[in-house]
């Protein structure tokens, strides 16, 4: 089960939403969110979340404001392969 | 509607045979070891074996030599069969027992059910609709942040420019501060400069309570789904679109955000392309131009602006997709579609007060500090005059200004008010207002007749009291403008006075008359070219300064000629303006 998550991962073309994948492997979207988690921590996929300033407080808006970049909460989550 | 079954079968769970084998062997030479009588057995021989570092550095601490030999065997014999995935041997297993086990009791529609998010995506989402849904958000956002907004932008500069200044000039008198250069710096430089700026503040706080109703309601992550699979049709990664969205914010943060692509030249090409997303410091500048020239339908010049600023960077894209980045294979992506939820009041102003607290301490600082610059170098006479005393356009700046000013004749905007406002717009693109105001204010100062200004401070507090009502009476008057219905009537268009005047006698001096075919030139030059220093450091800082230069020098060829464009381009056919 969980080598289908990577199969249909690298079978797509592009952008999937977690619902369409869900529907596709006919897996609970909770359930494969904990799958999704497990290659993550396996370091076969990325957890990509848009993070703004990646750390960095530089930049006009970004070094203007004490708690850092103001618009880094603006991504969806997004889950890559990871090829490195 | 799911149930479940009352009664499930007994159902063993076992690992596969060669597994199962290892952890009876293994669980069993746990339970005859005192030191690890701590831990279950069974579990600690599948904890071993699934390689937690902890409690296998345990193992072989408490269980001595004999305990971390057959560990060690045991692994060895897997390894041979599953390689480095045992782990994952065993977890799939767990995966698919409960899979099978949910099967057999979990009883499903034949259908699934159909929840409110899934019917809003099948429309949000859609393959023709989205789009067009998207540019309609987008068109509501820029009606609500330019209609809504200006009234209370006219009533926040009036009372800069009117009771502020006035105040300040009487505070100065008490001291014995007023007339001189003193007075100066604080009215023309400071107020006129950092004032001009924050006078923009309620057109912030409207995009930003837009933007932070689309993000808490989920809509963003359709933005960037729907968009997706436009950019892909044109050749680009559709995950460029993510760092872009970020873009309408700050070009900044945008560009540190290409680091979710995963070859280096994605990064590089998506970091050419997120400073042409229009970043919100450069709203102030459109909102002041288009509020001189096109007060009856700025929204939709700014609207304009925004997907020119899309098509601009989604086409760019696709060209050096063809040329210097050629087509390389895209890496398939997840993208999770957070469901659609009410946003909270106390979640959007937290992110109102976030970004525009942010904006004024910007104002504060880094505009503070330009506008004390331009403000000497207005100050410093070149021709006649003495300091602080001198007409602008015999100034230091005018001087320095007039140099740039031969660059941009031909974009309709060849003046030095204009050159030096573009320039030290360099700096952060809210200073472009700043400057603007500060020399342009002057000339304003000069054309001005004496009016019924408030004697009082009575007078002027109630004279600030009486705007702010007024204020909201427009935006009132203005909200159903977003859905078509215009409640404002033909003779309420405003009077154009004072430094509007002064702005588009300017414009038409430069423009030999088309001044509002130069107007837009000019915006479409402030949407183009590089948004400020802060987003060269970040592109030299991810990119190196190689690919910085090819930034500064690319986006500023490509602003200019599309301002050319548009100037030239409209004169030829013969537009009014």
């Amino acid at each position: 089960m969980l080598y289908q998550i990577l199969e249909a991962l690298e079978a797509a073309n592009g952008l999937v939403s977690l619902n369409e994948l869900s529907r596709q492997l006919q897996i609970e979207p909770g359930a494969l969110k904990g799958m999704i988690a497990f290659w993550v921590r396996k370091g076969r996929l990325k957890n990509i979340a848009v993070s703004g300033c990646a750390g960095h407080r530089r930049g006009c808006t970004c070094g203007a404001y004490p708690e850092g970049c103001v618009f880094s909460t603006a991504g969806p989550r997004v889950i890559v392969l990871n090829d490195s | 509607m799911t149930t479940v079954e009352m009664f499930i079968n007994q159902a063993p769970f076992r690992y596969p045979s060669p597994i199962e084998t290892e952890l009876s062997h293994l669980a069993e030479l746990f339970a005859q070891t005192p030191a690890l009588a701590v831990y279950p057995p069974r579990w600690l021989a599948i904890q071993a074996l699934e390689g937690d570092e902890s409690l296998l550095n345990d193992i072989r601490e408490l269980g001595g030599p004999a305990v971390a030999a057959a560990l060690d065997a045991s692994l060895e014999r897997l390894h041979e069969i599953y390689g480095d995935d045992l782990d994952v041997a065993l977890v799939d297993q767990r995966y698919r027992f409960v899979h099978t086990i949910a099967a057999q009791a979990v009883r499903r529609p034949v259908e699934a059910p159909v929840t409110l998010s899934d019917r809003i995506d099948r429309v949000v989402t859609h393959r023709w609709l989205g789009i067009p849904i998207f540019l309609a958000v987008m068109w509501v956002v820029f009606k609500l942040t330019t209609d809504v907004a200006a009234p209370f932008v006219d009533w926040l500069d009036g009372v800069l420019s009117g009771p502020v200044s006035r105040w300040t000039v009487a505070l100065l008198a008490m001291v014995g501060a007023d007339g001189g250069w003193v007075e100066s710096l604080l009215v023309d430089g400071v107020i006129a400069g950092v004032g001009g700026v924050l006078a923009f503040v309620p057109v912030l706080l409207s995009l930003y309570f837009a933007l932070a109703l689309l993000e808490d309601s989920g809509y963003m992550a359709r933005a960037a789904f729907v968009m997706d699979r436009l950019m892909r049709t044109l050749g680009l990664h559709g995950k460029s679109f993510l760092p872009m969205i970020v873009g309408f914010g700050c070009s900044v943060p945008a560009i540190y955000a290409t680091r979710t692509l995963d070859s280096r030249r994605d990064r590089i090409l998506t970091g050419l392309l997120v400073p042409f997303m229009s970043c919100s410091a450069r709203l102030p500048v459109y909102v002041l131009i288009a509020m001189v020239f096109f007060p009856t339908s700025a929204g939709q010049v700014i609207f304009g602006l925004y997907l020119t600023g899309i098509v601009v960077a989604v086409g760019m894209g696709a060209l050096l997709r063809q040329t210097l980045f050629r087509r390389q294979p895209q890496a398939p992506f997840v993208l999770e579609l957070p469901p659609y939820r009410m946003p909270t009041l106390r979640g959007v102003w937290r992110q109102m007060w976030e970004r525009t607290s942010s904006f004024v301490r910007k104002a504060g600082t880094i505009i503070l500090a330009t506008s004390i610059v331009v403000w000497l170098l207005l100050a410093i006479p070149i021709g006649e005059g003495s300091f602080a005393e001198t007409p602008v356009d015999q100034s230091a700046f005018a001087a320095v200004a007039n140099a740039a000013t031969p660059v941009f004749a031909p974009l309709g905007f060849g003046r030095w008010e204009t050159s030096g406002a573009l320039v030290t717009g360099l700096i952060a693109k809210e200073v472009v207002v700043g400057t603007l105001m500060q020399v342009y204010g002057s000339a304003a100062e000069e054309s001005s007749t004496p009016g019924d200004e408030p004697a009082t401070l009575a007078d002027d507090l109630t004279s600030i009291v009486n705007g702010f009502g007024e204020a909201i009476g427009a935006a009132l008057r203005a909200l159903p403008g977003i859905v078509g219905i215009n409640l404002v009537h033909a003779e309420e268009e405003p009077v154009v006075e004072g430094l509007a005047a002064a702005i588009r006698t300017g414009f038409a001096a430069s423009s030999g008359g088309h001044s509002t075919l130069a107007a837009l030139a000019f915006m479409v030059f402030v949407l183009l070219y590089t948004p400020c220093v802060a987003a060269l450091a970040a592109n030299r800082h991810e990119f190196g300064t190689s690919w910085m230069l090819v930034s500064l020098l690319g986006q500023f060829a490509i602003a200019w000629l599309a301002a050319f464009v548009v100037f030239q381009g409209g004169v030829l056919l013969g537009m009014q303006g």
